[in-house]
């Protein structure tokens, strides 16, 4: 970019960092909240999941899960298993709420696997403990789907051998409760609804959500410009007018990201949080700035008066960042919530955080990012289309 | 060609329309180096629309725009590095500081930073705002605003220099400090290009005038040329007591009287010999039932001019 963008990036940055609004609205009013909030609402960091298994069954498979996955949670801390008498005992405890939550290997489950059989492994879920179910079923649904992988390879085998290696049954729950992938589907299901800290999910759905404002006056500038009075000077200015807009845009851009950066760092000392993967955090961080700047444009372009475009632009960033769960988690077993995320750039953005967090792997951040930046694109493109419509030339 | 090259602006046949609006029709004007030119009209003649086509704000239906010899188009960078324009509506930053509003525009003149360093000082001084050149200029008054706005139109030193009623709103003080800069800037070779609605501004500074209604260039020249248009002739004004315009009506049938038109309660008429019609005139609206409660007789001015030519007044 030329000269003049840069002289009127330069004249954006000073005026914005002189109002006052800008930094409570930027820093101060983001981590004021995250404050409030983690202390309004419990911290689920510490979830733990109090259940028992019933093994009716008592053949290999039941057995893995029994004896091999149940006790490597139990190691890492996320469950307190109970030992109960049978099915009837588990059963009026979760009606109880004593337990959380109880698995039920039914009779005949190893056999039915190693038949390449549907069989049902029961989850009992004490009413109101919706995240502790979700983790339990994740946990029995990842364990079903390994088996049954490992069980179709041996009924094929079957099938070609004309007989079944009883050996090859026993080994079955061990192998599955062994696979490398189990173990990562469970330890990913586990951080279900807490996926980073409560504390550093917040500063980061805080600092999404509020970067949508940040970011404002780079597309509504144009608007307040001409409220200044001062449009018809830069227009007089022996510049490019496509430079005046490069400017504001290029001034959001630095704005919004030096102000999520600020937070992530901010959040971490003052708060103690955590947004996981610095790369993958930046990645993250830039493709929301750059989607946060595409969607207001796109809903600035629809206003003729900066006020207007104010207006329009605080409902779509609060839409989204509700329905992006900026304020709380969403729960994991609402669907159509679930989905809602999905629609919404600061969804995204957490979701890609949790992820990365999760695994500490950054490029899990690189989907997410992907994501989010097309959501940058396909709103910018309207909006341009719409904003060279609106020109006096 | 040698006189083509000399004017500093060329505008040829602008037309401009707003919808079923024709805001500008057919305006041509040339300006010399070292003159200064005003455009002289009421509320909605099409000043600002004009000036904003020639300063490349707005693109003319028709029509061509010459500054310094270079065509002006919104994206005519040369040429509008030759214009400075001091809009009508303030164009300053609030939350910036004299000193700074004049540096941002500076740097987006291009200028080098020694030659902005020297041109702030100098156009803080010319401006009268040395004192104040660190102080937020939303705090200033609304002279210094407005002198301020013009500062910054001057700073990258224009050919053309184009003011759109910078004194509205402006103490007399501050009206003759700008009037006076506006002098100054001409005697220096600069072009300058002013609309006011105000005539003692025009008859003052502007070596030419034209007169504008509704778009129209409705005459040109010198104020001495434009009053000549008059003729030789003698204002009278007539306060009366009933209807003004029929009174005016009335008045306009006598011989002596070129024109005679009705401003709230008066009557203005263009007399040729005063003196000697004036006791007909006086007949001739008590004939038509109104009552003459005082008379004043006056050479005529730019007022009566505009008056003459488009039968109403400057000022509403
Ligand atoms: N952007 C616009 N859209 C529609 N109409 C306009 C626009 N700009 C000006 N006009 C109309 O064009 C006419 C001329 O306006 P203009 O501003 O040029 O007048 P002016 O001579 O500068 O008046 P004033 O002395 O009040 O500043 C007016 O009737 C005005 O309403
Ligand atoms: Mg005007």
């Amino acid at each position: 970019m030329g000269s003049a963008a840069l002289t009127i990036l330069g004249k954006d940055l000073r005026l914005r960092l002189r109002d006052r609004s800008v930094w409570i609205f930027a820093l101060a009013v983001p981590l004021g909240l995250t404050v409030l909030f983690s202390l309004i609402f419990p911290d689920t960091e510490d979830l733990q999941i109090t259940g028992a298994v019933v093994d009716l069954d008592g053949g290999a498979v039941a057995a893995g899960f029994a004896d091999g996955v149940i006790p490597a949670l139990v190691d890492e801390g996320l469950l307190e298993r109970i030992v109960v008498a049978d099915a009837e005992a588990a059963r009026s405890q979760v009606t109880d709420g004593d337990l959380d939550v109880a698995w039920i290997l039914p009779v005949g489950f190893s056999d039915a696997i190693g038949a390449g059989e549907q069989v049902e492994l029961e989850v009992l879920v004490a009413a109101g403990r919706s995240l502790e179910g979700e983790v339990a079923r994740g946990i029995a649904e990842a364990y079903a789907a390994e088996v049954g992988r490992i069980g179709l390879a041996v009924t094929i085998e079957a099938a070609m051998t004309g007989g079944l290696d009883p050996g090859l049954i026993g080994g079955l729950g061990e192998l599955a409760a062994s696979q490398p992938r189990l173990a990562s589907l469970a330890d990913e299901v586990s951080d279900v609804g807490d996926p980073l800290d409560f504390t550093s999910y917040l500063a980061a759905g805080m600092a999404a959500f509020f970067v949508f404002f940040t970011v404002q006056f780079g597309v509504t500038g144009l608007l307040e410009e001409r409220k200044l009075g001062t449009m018809p000077r830069l227009l007089a200015a022996p510049i490019r007018p496509a430079a005046i807009q490069a400017g504001k845009l290029l001034g959001a851009l630095l704005l919004g990201l030096a102000s999520m950066v600020v937070l992530a760092v901010a959040s971490a000392v003052l708060l103690g949080a955590d947004w996981g993967p610095p790369l993958g955090t930046a990645i993250l961080i830039v493709a929301l700035v750059i989607a946060a700047l595409g969607v207001m444009a796109l809903v600035g372009s629809f206003a003729r008066t900066a006020e207007q475009a104010g207006n329009l632009q605080s409902i779509v960033a609060v839409v989204l960042g509700l329905v992006g769960g900026v304020f709380f988690p969403l729960p994991g077993d609402a669907g159509v919530l679930r989905i809602a995320t999905l629609i919404s750039p600061h969804g995204w953005f957490l979701r890609g955080l949790d992820a990365q967090a999760s695994a500490g792997d950054w490029t899990l951040a690189l989907g997410p990012a992907a994501a989010i930046v097309a959501f940058g694109i396909v709103t910018a493109i309207p909006a341009v289309v719409l904003q060279r419509r609106r020109q006096a030339w | 060609m040698g006189q083509v090259a000399q004017q500093v602006l060329r505008a040829t046949g602008l037309r401009k329309a707003f919808g079923a609006l024709q805001a500008v029709d057919e305006v041509s004007l040339t300006i010399a180096p070292g003159e200064t030119y005003g455009l002289l009209g009421p509320n909605g003649a099409g000043k600002t629309t004009s000036i904003s086509m020639i300063a490349g704000l707005l693109k003319p239906d028709a029509g061509t725009i010459e500054v310094d010899g270079r065509t002006m188009t919104p994206t005519a960078t040369a040429a509008k590095a030759a214009v400075g324009l001091v809009p009508q509506d303030l164009a300053i930053y609030p939350d910036l500081s004299a000193r700074e509003n004049l540096r941002f525009f500076g740097r987006l003149y291009g200028l080098p930073k020694a030659e902005l360093t020297r041109r702030l000082d100098e156009v803080l001084s010319v401006i009268g705002l040395t004192d104040r050149a660190d102080d937020r200029a939303g705090e200033f008054s609304g002279g210094m605003k407005r002198r301020l706005n013009i500062g910054v139109g001057m700073l990258h030193g224009p050919k053309l220099l184009i003011l759109d009623e910078p004194t509205v709103g402006v103490d007399p003080q501050s009206r003759n400090a700008i009037l006076d800069s506006v002098e100054e800037l001409a005697t220096e070779g600069l072009a300058v290009l002013y609309t006011t609605h105000y005539m003692e501004e025009a008859e003052r500074l502007c070596d030419r005038i034209a007169i504008v209604d509704q778009g129209r260039i409705v005459a040109e020249g010198t104020r001495r040329e434009l009053i000549a248009t008059i003729g030789e002739q003698d204002v009278v004004r007539l306060t009366v007591a009933g209807d003004a315009a029929a009174a005016a009506a009335a008045c306009e049938r006598l011989p002596a009287i070129s024109s005679a038109d009705a401003e709230d309660d008066v009557v203005v008429c263009l007399v040729d010999g005063a003196a000697a019609a004036l006791p007909q005139l006086l007949a001739e609206v008590a004939a038509s039932g109104a009552s003459v409660s005082g008379v004043e007789v006056r050479e005529p001015d730019l007022e009566d001019v505009f008056l003459h030519l488009t039968g109403k007044a400057l000022r509403d």
